[in-house]
């Protein structure tokens, strides 16, 4: 009825079919270790071991769907904005908010059906791809692997349901559309209304403050005893918790720094404006990037922790410690990969909110080469703007981590044999590479397609009158 | 009105321009052997009803359109054939705009918003261009508003400061695209006496492409276009005249 389009829609099916796609494999892949696990002698039969690596696998399913159902809500989001003359003309013939959004909804609830399915078929064929591989190189015995359990529709529903959901979540803008908007009459809105938030606000900042509270005391408990980091895990979680529901507070400040950064030149100056110009959208354009960033730092920056705990253990007491390096590399590798995929998932949200930010400024950016900005100097704003989106959700997220990292590698090793007690967080060097590469990269990705977009504008469309 | 040689007191015209859109049978003629010029610091209205090639020739009279044939100058330069960045480097420093609406980068503010041109050609301005602006912000009523929001301000005032951004790098003409299309009537008296006072007062040049009898009678001279043609090319008029001039134009068509 608005005119489904599946363009607009590519993105939110491609973030439904990754989410999916992972939780499907996640859990196939954990499953067949099971029987793998069963089949073998010595630990055969270990109920817990199964049992721990389903609980892990579906903590890294929850952060990917959950990043994902943000990004979906934020596109969302997005998408109405541009709809608003659509929306508005609709109204202005007699159709009501609530059934215009309802639509949206729909819209919501395809698009969630198609991504969830596609992912199951994705994941299923990464998933046998990969024991294929596995059986024929000898790495696992060929066993009776199994696929199609009754637990990846787990995942599947999840993913159907979070971007239903996260569709009405974003759709909410639909009901703030006023008839008035069709004629034209009114000023392009230039600030999404922030007010309303208040409430929000409040709990975020008392969770922060709490959980940051709980979090010190595990690393003070940690100090005498490893349960300190069960204190610390829930302090992590409540604080972690509050900047996620707060990101309008942090990441707006933090955006507008960065952009200071960028430099002066008129591109970079318009830029630095146009990341802030709807704190909202910016904050969840960037808080999964946040998320994925900060849990990839965390774990890396607490297994260096590990390390140098253990190093300076092992001078004390080596026999204890054999045999720990490998296992703690082996260990972040795979975190860090998991994590990784939500980190992805966050990316296409960013390429995606540049892109369609870019097809709703046209008439700006055609005023712009109007009054003489070269489509070189566009081509800069906007990867200025796609860099201080990258940049500001970078140093955030490391930030955290490097905080997050410390304290649970204090609080857990910190009264072990031969421990040092209070340790400096360590902050390994590769991981400051693989940051600088990945936030480069992402910057120059993200703003290819909209730079592109954007240079095609010609500066005749803002003189149109629509 | 024949353009053969360079004229010193032209500041932009056409030769035998040519536009369309479209080919084969589907193709439209928007401007048909056109050959017309604008006048130095003279205040000239181009006139004509809905899809008589009057905002077609502005837009490449600008530099904002290619050409179909035919040949076009900003004063002595010959932009016919110049690449999409030479013409940007045209319009940053030799055109002014005007639009009907959305005129404002919504980001800057005020101040942000008059001092762009100066901006993007990356030069501060001299004294002289600061006593001038300032003398243009004073004048037009702006100097309380200079740190608001274009969203904070009414239409009326959103085009003066269009106006102040486009007289303020004291280009070689402004082109002003139905300056008074989203204004009340008494907002629009008045920003019509502001271009025609900068014009009369500091020898600015403008083009104004309007439909508006009366927004056209504030102009030097007006040059009437019907069907991708000029039909008529005449000085100071009263709104009656040209209203009297265009039914006419209207029964004979």
């Amino acid at each position: 009825m608005n005119g489904f389009t599946v363009r607009e829609h590519i993105p939110s099916i491609l973030v439904a079919t990754l989410s999916s796609a992972f939780g499907v494999s996640l859990l196939q892949v954990t499953t067949n270790l099971s029987i793998l696990i069963a089949a073998d002698d010595v630990t055969g039969a270990s109920g817990t071991v199964q049992f721990i690596l389903a609980i892990i696998a579906f903590v890294f399913i929850v952060i990917a769907t959950y990043v994902g159902s943000i990004v979906t809500a934020n596109t969302f989001a997005t998408i109405i904005a541009g709809r608003t003359r659509t929306i508005a003309l609709m109204r202005i013939i007699g159709v009501t908010a609530a059934s215009q959004r309802r639509v949206v909804a729909n819209e919501g609830l395809t698009v969630g059906i198609i991504g969830a399915i596609s992912g199951l078929v994705l994941g299923t064929l990464a998933t046998a791809v990969l024991i294929m591989v596995s059986v024929r190189t000898g790495f696992i015995p060929s066993l009776a692997y199994t696929f199609l359990e009754p637990i990846v529709l787990i995942p599947i529903f999840g993913v159907l349901l979070t971007t239903w959901f996260a569709s009405r979540v974003g759709s909410r803008r639909v009901l703030t559309v006023s008839p008035m908007q069709a004629t034209g009459a009114a000023i392009e809105e230039s600030q999404e209304q922030a007010a309303g938030h208040r409430g929000r606000n409040a709990v975020a900042i008392v969770l922060f403050a709490f959980g940051t509270v709980i979090l010190g005391l595990g690393v003070v408990v940690g100090l005498v005893s490893p349960a300190g980091v069960m204190i610390g895990v829930l302090g992590g979680i409540l604080s972690f918790t509050g900047l996620v529901l707060g990101a309008q507070l942090v990441m707006p400040p933090a955006l507008t720094l960065v952009g200071r950064m960028l430099g002066a030149s008129p591109s970079a100056k318009l830029a630095a404006q146009n990341a802030v110009r709807y704190p909202e959208r910016s904050s969840r354009t960037t808080i999964g990037l946040v998320i994925g960033v900060t849990l990839v730092t965390m774990f890396a920056v607490a297994t260096a922790g590990f390390q140098q705990m253990v190093d300076i253990a092992r001078a004390n007491e080596p026999a204890v410690y054999e045999g720990i390096d490998q296992v703690l590399t082996i260990t972040v590798v795979v975190f860090s990969v998991l994590i990784g995929f939500s980190a992805l998932i966050a990316a296409v949200g960013m390429v995606n909110n540049l892109s369609l930010s870019v097809l709703q400024r046209t008439r700006e950016l055609g005023l712009l080469r109007a009054l003489g900005f070269t489509a070189r100097q566009l081509r800069a704003m906007i990867r200025a703007e796609s860099a201080q989106l990258v940049i500001a959700s970078v140093l955030v997220g490391f930030t955290l981590g490097i905080a997050y990292g410390w304290a649970g590698a204090q609080s857990m090793l910190g009264s072990m044999n031969g421990s040092p007690g209070l340790i400096l967080p360590v902050v390994p060097l590769w991981l400051l590479g693989v940051v600088v590469i990945v936030a480069a990269v992402l910057t120059v990705a993200a703003s290819i397609i909209p730079a592109r977009r954007a240079t095609r504008i010609t500066p005749i469309v803002a003189l149109a009158v629509d | 009105m024949e353009i053969t040689s360079e004229d010193p007191g032209l500041v932009a015209r056409v030769a035998g321009l040519t536009k369309s859109y479209g080919s084969g049978s589907t193709a439209v003629t928007a401007l048909d052997n056109v050959s017309v010029g604008i006048r130095k610091s003279e205040f000239t209205a181009i006139m004509g009803p809905s899809g008589s090639g009057k905002s077609t020739l502005m837009h490449i009279m600008a530099g904002l359109d290619s050409v179909t044939s035919g040949r076009v100058w900003i004063g002595s330069t010959d932009i016919t054939g110049l690449d999409d960045t030479e013409l940007t480097m045209i319009r940053r420093r030799r055109v002014g705009f005007v639009f009907q609406s959305f005129n404002l980068v919504p980001t800057l503010d005020i101040r942000g918003n008059i001092m762009l041109p100066f901006e993007l050609d990356g030069r501060s301005p001299s004294d002289d261009d600061r006593r001038w602006i300032d003398e243009l912000v004073a004048s037009l009523g702006l100097a309380p508003r200079m740190s608001h929001r274009p969203h904070e301000l009414s239409g009326g005032q959103q085009q003066r400061v269009a106006i102040a951004r486009a007289l303020g790098s004291r280009p070689d003409l402004v082109f002003a695209d139905e300056p008074t299309g989203n204004l009340d009537s008494r907002t629009s008296r008045e920003v019509l006496s502001l271009l025609a006072t900068a014009s009369s007062s500091y020898g600015q040049s403008i083009a104004m492409v309007t439909h508006d009898p009366i927004a056209a009678s504030y102009a030097d001279r007006i040059i009437f276009l019907a069907d991708g043609k000029v039909i008529e090319d005449r000085g100071r008029s009263t709104a009656s005249d040209i209203s009297q001039y265009m039914l006419g134009m209207e029964q004979v068509a």
